[in-house]
């Protein structure tokens, strides 16, 4: 199976306010979801001044942004798409 | 041609073993509107805390005399009448090296009592243009050396402490007076030889190394070491922060172009534009990252050094530069940054100007500066504390 593709936010908001904890994703993810994810980091999304998100870190999991991103809602978002 | 040059000086000193002040002194000014560069080494009598404050007074005194372009003689005389007598051996003594390097001009050196300096150009010696010696009424047993020579570009000046040119004294046949200025000299040649580029520092410290490991890895006195070469400035360039307007983000990226060794890119934003303009694509390698780094991970750009956050590592660079730790306990954005900063002469800022409004929310667990403020600040840490020549231009 394609494995999904797994962006995280660097830039200085979105790793001031989390992205630095998210970083180390792929070792920690639970045995289900361990291996599916190809895990990048990147210099900044842009999306810290889009006003209708709700807030950093950003992540996007294969293109579906991730608003205030923590492990938990990266894991609820791999398994929806795992189910679709 | 002259205008265009960079004057590198550098120094490396032990201390006498089981002491715990170096009796050397160093001190170094530049005259960036006078084209002059100033550095005086002295030696205080003895070794220890008194020795210290002795060459200190004494290279403190003698930079102000040469800034103020004080007529030699009345320099030394002063200074000697000044500094205090030692309760010892009941005369007040130092000796010291003075050099007034003019850019484009003539170069004066005044010597009392300090091993003769070497010019060197690549690996030959050149004489000075003249040579004479004074004495002074006050002291006739004290004779002051005074020469007049010529720094061509790529020219070093090795200036040293007597701890250099004595060292291996006693230690068989060979070093029957020690390692001697031939020794040193021959020594500094093969060094130069092998790597024509040397800097300053590597070049001052291996000198002193060999003087160390000559006295069998002890320092039966003070070894200090101090090298000045004039040569091309290496220049680098820190690309940081999106142009006010976006229609600049062109002419901005365009900067980037001083080759892979000497460009580094500052900021998400930044890399994204140079990511657009160039066509190419940051690479971030998390595998290597380190958890306890808390500054974000470096990447990479094809033709650039390293790709960093921007203001969380800027910020941290200042703070490194600022009080003086060593790079090599920085997380690796921002030891790299400081290591390049180290290995160039001057080091160009090409500065955005656009503010992310992101960064002034107030739920931010840390107060993030404006990206200008943080610059004029590392430049001017640089300028003052490092002798680097920096430039900022904004966009």
């Amino acid at each position: 199976m394609k494995k999904m593709q797994l962006e995280i936010c660097c830039g200085t908001t979105c790793y001031m306010l989390g992205a630095n904890r998210l970083l180390n994703i792929e070792n920690e993810m639970p045995s289900d979801l361990r291996g599916k994810t190809d895990v990048r980091a990147l210099p900044c999304m842009g999306l810290c001044n889009e006003k209708e998100l709700a807030g950093a870190p950003y992540v996007k999991l294969n293109g579906h942004v991730i608003e205030n991103a923590t492990a938990e809602k990266i894991y609820a978002k791999m398994r929806e798409l795992l189910e679709a | 041609m002259y205008s265009q040059l960079f004057v590198e000086m550098e120094s490396f000193q032990f201390t006498k073993t089981g002491q715990a002040a170096c009796g050397d002194d160093i001190q170094i000014k530049v005259l960036k509107d006078e084209n002059r560069y100033l550095a005086v080494l002295s030696d205080g009598l003895g070794s220890g805390v008194k020795a210290h404050v002795l060459a200190n007074m004494t290279t403190t005194m003698a930079l102000r005399y040469l800034q103020s372009n004080m007529d030699t003689l009345q320099s030394v005389e002063t200074i000697m009448d000044s500094l205090p007598v030692c309760e010892v051996r009941k005369i007040s003594y130092s000796t010291f090296s003075m050099i007034d390097l003019r850019l484009g001009g003539i170069t004066r050196i005044v010597e009392m009592g300090n091993p003769p300096y070497i010019q060197l150009r690549g690996d030959r010696e050149v004489p000075p243009l003249k040579h004479e010696t004074i004495v002074s009424n006050h002291w006739p047993d004290r004779q002051v050396e005074c020469y007049e020579l010529k720094m061509e570009p790529g020219d070093r000046l090795i200036v040293c402490s007597d701890g250099v040119t004595q060292s291996g004294l006693g230690e068989g046949p060979q070093y029957r007076f020690g390692w001697r200025r031939s020794g040193e000299m021959a020594y500094a040649q093969e060094k130069i030889a092998a790597n024509p580029e040397i800097s300053s520092y590597a070049l001052a410290r291996s000198i002193a190394y060999q003087a160390y490991r000559i006295s069998r890895n002890t320092c039966k006195d003070d070894i200090s070491c101090m090298v000045i070469y004039m040569r091309k400035p290496r220049v680098m360039r820190l690309l940081t922060g999106p142009p006010f307007h976006k229609d600049h983000d062109n002419e901005f990226a365009r900067r980037a172009d001083l080759g892979e060794a000497h460009t580094i890119v500052c900021g998400g934003t930044t890399a994204n534009i140079l990511e657009r303009v160039t066509g190419r694509k940051v690479e971030i390698d998390i595998a290597k990252l380190q958890l306890s780094d808390n500054l974000p991970p470096p990447g990479r750009l094809p033709e650039v050094a390293m790709v960093t956050e921007g203001i969380l590592t800027l910020t941290r660079v200042y703070q490194a530069l600022e009080n003086n730790e060593p790079a090599d306990k920085l997380p690796t954005a921002g030891r790299k940054i400081i290591e390049m900063m180290m290995q160039h002469d001057k080091i160009e800022f090409i500065v955005g100007t656009k503010v992310n409004e992101a960064h002034q929310d107030p739920s931010l667990p840390q107060d993030l500066e404006l990206r200008r403020g943080i610059i004029r600040r590392i430049s001017a840490a640089l300028n003052q504390k490092f002798r680097k020549e920096t430039e900022i231009t904004f966009f």
